[in-house]
């Protein structure tokens, strides 16, 4: 699957000025309704898991069926995109390194996950170097929330991933390109992505990256079907 | 009465353990009149619900057996199947969905969807089954049938509408309200026999004119008619019924009711449900495919005068003989008729006729499209097709899964050897999931099925109702050995001991398969091998994938290509080229890299959500991979694959680990190559066996 970094979408963070989310940051992946955020955000979890992390998928809102088929719908799309001899292998290591922490019926606490994440490194030895996070309603979510998040992530020194239904403010607010006021949330937010559709296609932009005040311009061109970089 | 098709309905009642089924029905047919008391399941009286029609069933208070039982009401023919909530009688289960048309899924107010609600979701998902879904239990404490209703949305995926909202809720529970007709429904006399309809009480009137809401807006998706009707306020109920029913069918909407069996509360509304939005037989699609056209799928017409087109789907034993369970798909039956199985091609005459009820029976003299039956005297195997001779169809074959898990069986006199075998025969045609076979090597009979409890009742079934006393060895992991990369073989079997010689030379190669568990591929050119021959070394090869040579568990996924060899005019023979094949099979085998596969089962633990990181260690330690874990409310679910090997006896730790509270289901999931350290470990094994002369 080397051929997926070329295509990945966290090829955004690509470049001479950039370097990836890092370790105890935060990310996050907003677009409008309906654009595919969880699909893209499933791609940057494969993207963490080949490159041979362990990860947890955090869901707030679909259980662990749905989101394990979600993978499994959109790795197949890659095996049929990208080809791959060793597939069986492949799969298995998506398996062997990703644990899906489902909460349903508004079980989430803050608390709760982290002693979840705890249960899994001190009885099954399993610490993550991600972690993807669905599911949270960013309008009505407080700072405390990302506070916490921060903190999970900076105590297993791991990357986390969100993703965020854009607001209209918000969408104006980003046109040009500049990081953006949102709840006063965005200041836990080390690298902020756009997903974001226009007549002539789905695209992919960097709003803001750690405190880099020049992003680059450069907008990625995404597959509407896979999320994968065309251009 | 209800001799039109429409007014027929055939459904099953299915959900996890203890969710109630059985107590259920046992109220459907007092309240259809079927029977004329009331039971309970483990019931203080002795007698036992009526649908637990076997001892061990009723002394256990679980249903292993489904058993059909037919019903009226209010004018429509009823065949209920009571199914197994044990997911080690799945075959039960996936028999009773193949021949219903729709179901009623048993949920408990308190326990709402747990892991076998899952599975057995899943299996209704593969047969199309339309259902309704019965929220029971809302008389106990810690019901919570609105939880329930969005476990019925998230986990399982449903469109669950409420149809009605309870009156009251544990103790307090009295009655529901009906959303269609905004009445309040109580249940009075001896058993909750009389149905009154009542005002709504003022404290529930909000709640139900705000769900009702809810309920039209899900079903105006199914109908612009009611959609324009809510515009106009003119909805009427059977505008709602008819748009209800159209969801339901194409199993876009699960309607949802509340009641206690139990407690006689809500028992009625559901079986009008099932009348309203469950289908009838000639309203779902039925496959069979053509034996004359190349097994080409055709659709079954569900009309009387057609061609009969019937399933044989249940098999019992009776004091009066094998009574087989059918289903009729096409056509019609009555006694006296011909029927022609479409296995063996042999005719039978159809001689008793019954409507079953039960572990009691109605004869009856005719029988039609749409109808589940009982019939006497016939020799067939569960799962048979039976015509009337003028079609050639079989109906599609059902999923059965290979066993994962068998044990030795010794009876204990020559008494008991007829008996146990004649047990044996009996269940190998009952359930396609049990097996049976006599080693050939250690003369043991061995028995195989779908998990402890599965084969644990079947002993004991031997023990009650045939009287065989039986000895079982330890329950063993049926394991398998594939090979991991192709390996070429050229072996030349030649012997020259007087009389007439053999000789046989085959070379080609073995290797994975992908498809099924062996391939054999014939690419011998310019008869170097005569094609006569040719069969001989496909069986040569067959025979040694019964035994692997690892550690003599049967061989899958090779595929075997022969492309070279060479014979002898005169000392070639079948037997040679047996015997050659079978010497190239050795000869590549340790070369193909053979490794052993064992099952893995997908396991899932519900606990209260303090336990999770116990139960995790549980079955990390048991080399479980922990795949998610759900908290939902103050439970949690985690699912794992482990090795089947290491399931053995896992209730009593998780007993003491959850203090008792928490529970877990598991079905074959995969077969999966063991690490090296255990596959060391069952290689010495068998030597040592080998050595004793027992492997």
């Amino acid at each position: 699957m080397k051929d997926f970094f070329k295509v990945s979408p966290l090829k955004i963070l690509e470049g001479p000025a950039h370097k990836g989310l890092g370790k105890g940051n935060l990310g996050v992946l907003m677009a409008g309704a309906g654009l595919g955020k969880t699909s893209c955000l499933i791609d940057i979890a494969l993207d963490r898991l080949f490159r041979g992390g362990k990860l947890v998928h955090v869901s707030l809102k679909d259980p662990p069926e749905k989101i394990t088929s979600y993978y499994n719908v959109i790795f197949s799309d890659l095996v049929t995109v990208l080809g791959a001899e060793n597939e069986h292998e492949v799969r298995d290591l998506i398996e062997r390194n990703r644990i899906i922490l489902a909460y349903l019926n508004e079980s989430f606490d803050l608390a709760r996950l982290r002693e979840n994440l705890n249960n899994l490194a001190n009885e099954i030895d399993f610490v993550p170097e991600s972690l993807i996070v669905d599911g949270i309603d960013f309008a009505q979510a407080k700072p405390e929330l990302f506070e916490g998040f921060k903190r999970i992530a900076e105590d297993l020194q791991a990357e986390a991933w969100f993703s965020a239904l854009t607001h209209q403010p918000l969408a104006e607010a980003d046109e040009g390109g500049t990081s953006v006021a949102w709840n006063g949330v965005d200041a836990f937010f080390s690298v902020i992505i756009r997903l974001y559709s226009t007549e002539s296609g789905v695209f992919l932009k960097l709003v803001k990256h750690h405190d880099s005040e020049q992003i680059s311009e450069a907008v990625l061109r995404l597959d509407p079907d896979n999320f994968l970089v065309i251009g | 009465m209800a001799d039109d098709i429409q007014n027929v309905r055939n459904i099953g009642i299915s959900a996890h353990i203890d969710a109630g089924k059985t107590t259920l029905t046992e109220r459907i047919l007092y309240y259809t009149k079927r029977i004329f008391a009331v039971h309970e399941v483990k019931g203080k009286d002795g007698v036992g619900a009526k649908m637990d029609s076997m001892d061990l069933e009723k002394e256990r208070g679980i249903t292993i057996s489904s058993a059909a039982t037919y019903c009226e009401w209010k004018g429509y023919k009823v065949n209920i199947i009571d199914t197994p909530g044990h997911v080690d009688f799945t075959i039960e289960v996936e028999r009773a969905l193949r021949v219903l048309d729709g179901s009623i899924m048993v949920l408990c107010a308190v326990g709402g969807v747990q892991s076998q609600s899952i599975t057995v979701d899943r299996q209704m998902n593969r047969y199309k089954v339309p259902r309704v879904a019965l929220i029971n239990k809302c008389d106990r404490a810690g019901a919570n049938p609105y939880r329930v209703v969005d476990q019925l949305r998230h986990r399982l995926n449903h469109n669950a509408v409420l149809m009605q909202i309870p009156i009251g809720l544990e103790k307090d529970f009295s009655g529901v309200i009906d959303l269609v007709s905004m009445k309040a429904i109580y249940f009075e006399g001896l058993f909750g026999e009389e149905v009154k309809p009542g005002e709504i009480p003022p404290p529930f009137l909000d709640e139900a004119v705000a769900k009702r809401e809810e309920m039209l807006e899900a079903a105006a998706m199914f109908s612009d008619e009611l959609m324009e009707a809510i515009f106009s306020d003119t909805v009427k109920e059977a505008l709602i019924h008819e748009a209800v029913r159209k969801g339901t069918l194409s199993r876009q909407l699960t309607p949802v009711f509340m009641g206690s069996a139990y407690k006689n509360i809500g028992v009625q509304p559901v079986l009008d449900g099932v009348m309203y939005y469950l289908p009838a037989p000639n309203e779902v699609e039925i496959a069979a495919v053509d034996m004359d056209r190349k097994e080409k799928e055709v659709t079954l017409s569900s009309r009387p005068d057609d061609p009969l087109v019937c399933l044989a789907f249940k098999l019992e034993v009776t004091p009066y003989g094998q009574l087989t369970y059918l289903r009729i798909y096409q056509g019609a039956i009555k006694k006296g008729d011909d029927l022609v199985n479409t296995r063996t091609r042999k005719k039978i005459k159809v001689g008793r006729l019954v409507r079953m009820h039960a572990d009691e029976m109605e004869d009856i003299s005719k029988a039609r499209a749409g109808d589940i039956v009982g019939l006497f005297g016939v020799d067939c195997f569960s799962g048979d097709t039976f015509t009337d001779g003028r079609l050639n169809v079989s109906m599609s074959s059902m999923f059965v899964p290979e066993p994962v898990i068998f044990l030795t069986l010794s009876p204990e006199d020559n008494q008991s050897s007829v008996k146990m075998g004649k047990a044996l025969n009996r269940f190998t045609r009952e359930d396609p999931t049990f097996r049976s076979h006599v080693d050939r090597e250690s003369g043991e009979t061995i028995i195989s099925g779908m998990g402890e409890l599965h084969l644990e009742i079947y002993v004991e079934r031997m023990k009650r109702e045939f009287g065989a006393a039986v000895s079982t060895g330890m329950p063993q992991v049926a394991y398998r050995e594939t090979i991991a990369r192709r390996a070429e073989f050229n072996y030349t079997h030649k012997k020259q001991t007087g009389g007439a010689g053999q000789y046989g030379r085959v070379a080609g190669y073995l290797e994975p398969s992908d498809e099924g568990t062996y391939e054999f591929i014939n690419q011998v050119k310019g008869g170097a091998i005569p094609t006569e021959f040719i069969p001989a070394i496909d069986k040569g090869f067959q025979s040694c994938l019964k035994k692997g040579l690892l550690i003599g568990f049967p061989v899958t996924r090779v595929k075997v290509t022969v492309n070279d060899g060479n014979s002898h005019p005169v000392d070639s023979s079948e037997r040679a080229f047996v015997q050659a094949a079978v010497g190239a099979f050795k000869q590549a085998y340790f070369k193909a890299g053979p490794v052993i596969m064992e099952p893995v089962m997908k396991v899932s633990v519900e606990s209260p959500s303090e336990f999770q990181g116990n139960v995790m260690a549980s079955l990390n330690k048991r080399r479980g991979l922990i795949m998610s874990s759900a908290e939902d409310g103050v439970f949690t679910t985690v699912e794992a694959e482990v090795p089947l090997a290491e399931m053995f006896g896992y209730a009593t730790p998780l007993r003491s680990l959850t203090q008792g509270k928490a529970e877990f289901t598991m079905e074959f999931s995969r077969y999966a190559k063991v690490p090296e350290s255990i596959e060391e470990e069952l290689k010495l094994k068998y030597k040592d066996r080998a050595k004793r002369g027992t492997a």
